[in-house]
């Protein structure tokens, strides 16, 4: 596992899993599979409460519900990329600005998958070339920035 | 135009000589023309990304009328930095679990083989 802070606002982590790539992503795209891992340790999310049109503009929604409290964390996300197995990127509108989650699929050819799970959020007035090149500059030496104070 | 907190952040942060700005307020309060010298930029100028960062919470100035020193807020930048890792601890606990469901269709498809 190797998680990195790319830039500011952005999180990488890639992972390898032991199945093959249509298995990985058929796990990450089908509610009956989803209700066993999606939600975080202390959370679930039950099978009747998500949501998953699989195609570019679908609705993906889940509702988490946390174990001792039953507080529920909905997640309102529409797919923007859907193409098994290798592509599936989402948009989550309501969460702090705009998320986007990109989880791009790679078969290492043994029976193995590495994902690369990309997650930002960039407000969108952000995504103009100018602005990404300015992102994309000097973000690299935040992270020692951050330790200075 | 997003205009929550981190999105306000992330905006203000966006610009080099607004990170540059706030790495000297990091240092200790400066007043605006302190925070212009080493820049080859209008005060005017300068001014205008102070107001970017103040907006975003991560400055306040002083309120003495001649001076107004400028002084770092770490908490936003802080807000910030928790998003990141708040949503690492998810997506590690959930490719986590994951993992666990992978194992288990593996034993579940074994088991199918020897019945």
């Amino acid at each position: 596992m190797n998680d990195e802070l790319t830039e500011l606002g952005e999180l990488t982590i890639t992972r390898i899993f032991e199945a093959r790539p249509e298995v990985v992503f058929e796990c990450m795209t089908t509610p009956a599979h989803l209700t066993h891992f999606w939600g975080p340790i202390g959370m679930s999310t039950p099978l009747e409460r998500i949501t998953v049109e699989p195609r570019p503009g679908g609705r993906f929604e889940t509702v988490m519900v946390n174990d001792a409290t039953g507080d529920e964390y909905p997640v309102n996300g529409v797919f923007v990329e859907f193409d098994p197995p290798r592509t599936l990127s989402f948009t989550e509108a309501g969460v702090e600005g705009g998320m986007t989650t990109k989880i791009v699929f790679k078969d290492l050819g043994d029976g193995r998958t590495e994902t690369v799970t990309h997650q930002s959020n960039v407000p969108p007035m952000l995504m103009s070339p100018e602005a990404q090149a300015g992102l994309e500059s000097s973000f690299v030496k935040f992270d020692a920035y951050l330790a200075s104070f | 135009m997003a205009n929550d907190p981190l999105s306000l952040t992330f905006a203000a942060l966006a610009d080099p000589t607004r990170r540059t700005i706030l790495a000297r307020l990091a240092e200790g309060e400066a007043t605006v023309n302190e925070i212009a010298e080493p820049f080859d930029i209008s005060l005017q100028a300068v001014s205008k990304h102070l107001k970017v960062l103040a907006a975003a919470g991560l400055i306040s100035r002083g309120r003495e009328a001649q001076y107004r020193p400028c002084h770092f807020e770490p908490a936003r930048l802080e807000a910030a930095t928790d998003w990141i890792a708040r949503s690492r601890a998810v997506w590690t606990e959930r490719f986590d679990q994951l993992e666990q469901h992978i194992k288990q269709l593996a034993n579940d498809t074994e088991r199918e083989k020897e019945v």
